[in-house]
């Protein structure tokens, strides 16, 4: 459990100070993120990320940069990164590696053939210590 | 039977290093601002790191203030306690807003003399593990942020109402922390010469010194201005013992007139094996808030890192199940409740009751335990250690690209550079071995402490009174060494994944 409402609070008061006043070049909120691991849930070590990205009426979206990073929601720990590649049109496979067990946050950018960016904070929580 | 010994006067019995005496170290430390000249720096990092909670990025390990809150304050803390000394309380940046509200505002009142102990500080300091737990603490800068400011707050307005260091002596759990922490650090502040003590006619160093330029009628003195305090924690240097409530501020150097205040090296943990009066402090051995003081640092220490690891998840899923609870509060306040107050009750209880039976004496059983308690304080140390350095030296370097981070995002330049996101710092694998070696030398600590309490308490049936306090100390160790064995698994969720 967490005191989330001031806390998010804070974040809104945060996000508005910092990043308010700039606008994206495309409406990105529409995209539909999916990430996936396997194993599932995920467990320590390198494993495979799967991410599909959709836009409007579930179309896969193509020639997309997606790069993630894999964060502790503890600090002082390294990030892993991951720059995934196209295996089916908006289906972008990858390696990360969670070097510890526990609750992690997938930070996904990516950048799209309009020159939009995109980016999603994906909570992975609990991954398995082996 | 009890033996007494004489109070330690380290210049009186071997030639001990005096970190005053260091050419221009030591001309800088005795300076009346050398403290304040700590504090400033740090003033200024906590506003940083106050600023960056609350306008950064609510992501721990891009923030500032959970970082350098979580992994490099307390593991500093620590590691600078057992190389030096309480640094930390010396350069404490919370005093400093404090001084300042003391130019207007005259503390009236004394503190009052039911709480002139350490029950405010204990039951701070185990909210304060039980807010960590509850709310996460580490994964929110936010709530960071607020403990910091909530920090600075209760430190001055206590201070600002209370005379003497109020907040330090028996509020503030990180001095308390600091305080038990300090018994196995290498330096104390201690008087050079006794005989020069026993022949001064002002101690200064506890009474202060005041303005009496002109004045000739000494039966004002009381009245006259302070020009330089002495000793806030009541510590008067010829009767003090070791690090205890030395928050290392200095006043008592500033102070005394015939510069007999150094700081001085000295055999760590040595303190530990003193009984009888200690200035300021009074009887440890008799001191039941600081039985339970030692007993929250010691059981604490165990709790806080076995909340890091997979068990604690499964422990917390089956009392849900076997309760029904849904909510984390009451089951992690059961958790807290048997750690903190059950186990050791039985643990410290049975260890005392088989002393008592082995030297066949009539003392209460908490009076061994009371005896007995600060023999925990080195092995209590040891897991604390074990577990932020953790923390520390597999992390210490993420500062780097974090703070490179929150420069472009402050403005949007990349003065320091790009982040080296890379860096971090040891591999857990050479770590491993560091936190072994500081639990077993806490276990040590504690054998020896307890083995010196032991004779004392009966020279004929020292093994007797020694052996169950041995394994008690083993018990521990062995459940800290568990506990860092376990794969870390840092979670923040109750019952969710
Ligand atoms: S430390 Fe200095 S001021 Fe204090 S009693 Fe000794 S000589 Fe006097
Ligand atoms: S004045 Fe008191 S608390 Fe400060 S350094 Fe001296 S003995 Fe320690
Ligand atoms: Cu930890």
């Amino acid at each position: 459990m967490r005191f989330s409402t001031l806390g998010r609070a804070g974040l809104l008061i945060a996000l508005a100070l910092f990043a308010g006043c700039r606008k994206s070049a495309s409406d990105t909120a529409a995209i539909k993120v999916d990430l996936t691991f396997a194993p599932s849930p995920p467990t320590v070590g390198k494993i495979s990320a799967t991410l599909t990205l959709a836009g409007k009426n579930n179309q896969p979206l193509s020639n997309v940069e997606v790069r993630l990073e894999g964060n502790m929601n503890h600090a002082g720990m390294k990030p892993s990164f991951a720059d995934l590649s196209e295996e089916a049109p908006g289906r972008y496979v990858g390696t990360l590696d969670f070097t510890m067990g526990g609750d992690w946050f997938v930070l996904v950018t990516a950048r799209l053939p309009d020159g939009g960016r995109l980016e999603r904070k994906i909570d992975v929580l609990g991954v398995q210590a082996r | 039977m009890s033996v007494v010994r004489e109070i330690a006067a380290p210049s009186n019995q071997v030639a001990t290093f005096d970190l005053l005496r260091v050419p221009a170290l030591g001309r800088f430390l005795r300076w009346r601002y050398s403290r304040i000249a700590f504090q400033v720096p740090l003033l200024f990092v906590g506003m940083l790191m106050v600023a960056h909670a609350f306008w950064g990025p609510q992501l721990a390990p891009k923030n500032l203030a959970a970082l350098l809150t979580w992994v490099h304050f307390r593991g500093l803390v620590v590691v600078v306690i057992l190389l030096v000394g309480n640094l930390f309380c010396m350069a404490c940046p919370f005093m400093l807003p404090r001084e300042l509200a003391r130019r207007w505002f005259h503390p009236r009142w004394n503190w009052p003399p039911a709480l002139r102990n350490k029950w405010p500080a204990i039951v701070l300091f185990v909210f304060v593990l039980f807010v960590y737990e509850l709310c996460d603490l580490w994964s929110d800068p936010w709530w960071t942020g607020v403990l910091i400011v909530g920090y600075f707050v209760a430190a001055t307005v206590v201070d600002a109402l209370f005379t003497g260091a109020s907040f330090c002596k028996h509020v503030c759990p990180v001095g308390q922390f600091n305080f038990l922490g300090s018994a196995l650090s290498p330096l104390e502040v201690a008087i050079r010469d006794k005989d020069v003590c026993t022949h001064c006619k002002t101690h200064d160093c506890i009474q202060g010194r005041r303005d009496h330029s002109g004045e000739t009628d000494m039966s004002t003195l009381k009245r006259l201005p302070v020009i330089q305090r002495g000793c806030e924690l009541e510590l008067f240097q010829p009767n003090k013992v070791g690090n205890l409530d030395c928050t290392f501020c200095l006043d008592c150097v500033y102070a005394c007139p015939h510069d007999n205040v150094g700081i001085m090296t000295r055999l760590p943990a040595a303190e530990l094996t003193i009984s009888g009066t200690r200035s300021g402090v009074g009887i440890f051995e008799r001191r039941f808030d600081l039985t339970m003081l030692v007993t929250v640092f010691t059981f604490g220490a165990v709790l806080n890192a076995f909340a890091m690891i997979s068990p604690v998840y499964a422990l917390e899923q089956w009392a849900a199940g076997v309760t029904g609870l849904r909510v984390e509060w009451p089951i992690l306040s059961g958790i807290f409740i048997v750690v903190l107050v059950l186990e050791p009750a039985i643990i410290l209880g049975a260890a005392a009751a088989v002393t008592r039976w082995g030297v066949a004496t009539r003392e209460p059983i908490l009076g061994v335990v009371n005896r007995f308690a600060r023999s925990l304080i080195p092995i209590g140390f040891g897991i604390w250690l074990a577990h932020y350095g953790f923390h520390f030296f597999t992390g210490f370097l993420t500062v780097i690209p974090v703070a490179q981070n929150a420069v472009i995002q402050a403005i949007g330049q990349p003065l320091l550079g790009e982040p080296l996101w890379q860096l971090s710092g040891f591999s857990a694998a050479i770590v491993f071995p560091m936190q072994v070696g500081f639990m077993g030398l806490g276990l040590l600590g504690s054998w020896i402490v307890a083995a010196v309490i032991a004779r004392d308490m009966s020279p004929t049936r020292t093994w007797s009174a020694f052996a169950p306090w041995a394994v008690v100390h083993a018990l521990l160790f062995a459940s800290a060494y568990w506990i860092m064995m376990q794969p870390m698994d840092m979670r923040g969720t109750f019952l969710g994944a």
